[in-house]
């Protein structure tokens, strides 16, 4: 079994993170820590509890920074609606509240791991760059860590950067910046980890559970996407854990990665240096170009409709 | 026919030189001026090429010295990928003229003022000279049809990770054409690192048979080694695109949107910002041109070599 930690700001696109997770047959979940991002701390840990529960994953949720390391929170209702999963109304959680932090417990849980913890990171860095900072030896102690976030050429949040990494650059920065193998999934390839309108169809008849809080919680991300002209929908959350799941799907190359804090224009954009002449002393990541976009909507289907 | 009066502005550089060869050679341009600009090599270097350039393409239109430097950076060459001269590889003829006693921006100023018809400028050098010009003329502004350029890049760099390296070496005059409201096309790198002549093309060139040609090969072999060091399949002739677009602009892919130039940053300085998901909402400053039927596109650069056969020089 391979020994997993997920850090996300639940969030349309998280749950079915979590959900992917969850369903990887290999994949020992050992705690989830939720952020400030796509709503705010308080819905992102309600919500995570919640998802959790309704997915049955016993492992513990623990709550992680409230705003960005230096920023004021930025966050995107127009996708995930007011409660953060598309106003879907999931049972409240009966669980017990933990009472460590997100970056104490992340620590604690890679110390006992010994080297073999595997970090996957989909929402603003904050935490983990907490827990960084906090811990130096920590990032010596993560297998990896498998990023959603970033962009080489385009944004989605501005024009030059993707959503997570525009909340929080400075934390963006310090992950990328901390020594740990990295793998960075951003919108290069999310935006082509799609389901298409008639996959999506699919999903909706067969009527699982799973697949019907998938259409439901989606509402409101895919009436904005098609308002803006994008036919389908991208599962940027859940593509990040089937690299880390499935990396023989994915083409990746090595690269420097660093992330502009200075300027308002390009904030959070993550300076890549795959396409040109001259590069960065050190390649710092392996960055995820492009996917076997049938296998990975073939998983994604089988999960969502699987009861 | 009508043809289109325009200014070449560059810092030959084998690409610039390329780029106005194929401008020489077209029937539908009346070249007005060629102005210098540093860049790939010093002022001295690249106006001493622009003068073997036109002499070896057998024009000879005033030619207007630029300033040595940029606005506000240092001076930056490029000397790894154009020789020391700022155009090695073949023996050029030495200048049939000497240059304007007008520096650049004199000479722009004078020529499109003068100019009964609206001027096309054609940078493919860093903007400092166009800057300029809009600074110290804007009532010349309406004069100017557009502006055809070869710079940037919306989804990469080459010079640094973000930036390509005509805007990087001088953002703030970028920066100054960019919001000039003039028609703007911009040639970066998304469409010319697709414009690319492979060798087996520059025997093409070479077998038109006549002394441009056997120049331009030359030029374009000599380019080529660079790239090929970086993994290029073949020489990417980026000024040469800000030309074709003009005569041709049906073998190019172009997408209006808003460009913003990034003057700071740690990493980003002299980035161009595209926004082509239209993320801003801003209306479009730019027509940016984001791909090119290659085949045509070398086809453009054979005929239009094979015109110097077919004249006295």
């Amino acid at each position: 079994m391979r020994d997993i930690w997920i850090d996300c700001d639940v969030g349309v696109d998280d749950a079915i993170c979590l959900m992917t997770a969850a369903a990887m047959p290999d994949f020992h979940i050992l705690g989830v820590s939720c952020v400030a991002g796509n709503v705010e701390l308080y819905k992102t840990y309600e919500n995570t509890r919640r998802v959790m529960d309704f997915i049955s994953c016993a492992a513990p949720v623990y709550k992680g920074a409230d705003k960005p390391l230096l920023r004021e929170l930025v966050t995107a209702p127009y996708i995930h609606g007011n409660n953060g999963i598309g106003d879907v109304v999931l049972p409240e959680s009966t669980r017990e509240h933990e009472s460590k932090t997100a970056w104490d417990a992340l620590y604690e849980t890679a110390v006992s791991c010994n080297g073999s913890l595997e970090l996957i990171a989909v929402g603003p860095l904050t935490n983990i760059a907490i827990a960084l900072s906090k811990y130096s030896k920590l990032a010596s102690l993560l297998k990896s860590i498998t990023i959603m976030g970033g962009a080489c050429s385009f944004g989605n949040r501005t024009p030059a950067a993707e959503f997570n990494f525009y909340v929080d650059p400075e934390a963006a920065q310090l992950v990328m910046k901390c020594g740990a193998p990295i793998t960075m999934v951003g919108l290069d390839v999310t935006n082509k980890a799609e389901l298409f309108d008639y996959e999506v169809e699919l999903i909706n008849r067969v009527n699982t559970p799973k697949g019907r809080f998938f259409i439901d919680s989606r509402r409101i991300a895919m009436a904005y996407l098609k308002e803006n002209g994008h036919e389908g929908t991208e599962l940027h959350d859940p593509c990040a854990v089937v690299c880390c799941a499935h990396p023989e799907l994915f083409t990746m190359e090595e690269a420097g990665v660093y992330v502009e804090t200075r300027s308002e224009l390009t904030r959070g954009k993550s300076v890549t240096d795959v396409y040109s002449d001259f590069g960065f002393e050190h390649k710092n990541a392996k960055v995820v170009l492009d996917l076997d976009r049938e296998a990975f909507a073939k998983i994604m289907i089988s999960l969502l409709t699987r009861r | 026919m009508n043809r289109i009066p325009v200014i070449l502005d560059g810092d030959p550089g084998h690409d610039d030189a390329i780029a106005w060869v194929t401008a020489a050679a077209s029937p539908m341009l009346d070249i007005r001026a060629v102005t210098t600009v540093a860049g790939n090599q010093t002022i001295e270097k690249t106006t001493y090429n622009a003068l073997r350039i036109c002499t070896l393409c057998g024009i000879h239109p005033p030619v207007g010295r630029g300033r040595p430097r940029p606005l506000i950076n240092e001076p930056m060459n490029a000397p790894s990928v154009h020789g020391k001269s700022g155009l090695d590889g073949p023996v050029l003829p030495e200048p049939a003229f000497n240059e304007s006693e007008l520096d650049s921006v004199a000479l722009m100023a004078k020529v499109i003022g003068e100019s009964d018809t609206p001027v096309t400028l054609i940078p493919t050098g860093p903007l400092t000279n166009v800057a300029a010009l809009l600074l110290a003329h804007p009532e010349l502004k309406p004069k100017i049809a557009r502006i055809s350029l070869m710079g940037g890049g919306i989804a990469l760099g080459n010079w640094t990770p973000a930036a390509e390296f005509n805007i990087l070496v001088d953002p703030e005059a970028a920066k100054v054409v960019f919001t000039s409201g003039i028609d703007l096309t911009m040639c970066g790198l998304d469409v010319t690192e697709k414009a690319l002549v492979f060798p087996e093309d520059f025997e093409r060139v070479r077998n038109q048979n006549n002394h441009v040609a056997f120049v331009v090969a030359d030029w374009l072999e000599f380019f080529y080694g660079f790239h090929r060091a970086k993994g290029y399949a073949g020489a990417p002739v980026h000024d040469a695109v800000a030309v074709a677009v003009l005569l041709h602009p049906e073998m190019f892919r172009i997408v209006p949107m808003h460009v913003e130039i990034e003057t700071e940053g740690e990493y980003c300085r002299g980035m161009t910002v595209g926004d082509i998901f239209n993320i801003s909402g801003k209306p479009a400053n730019a027509k940016v041109v984001m791909g090119l039927d290659r085949e045509a596109f070398v086809e453009h650069i054979v005929n239009s070599v094979a015109f110097y056969g077919r004249t006295k020089a």
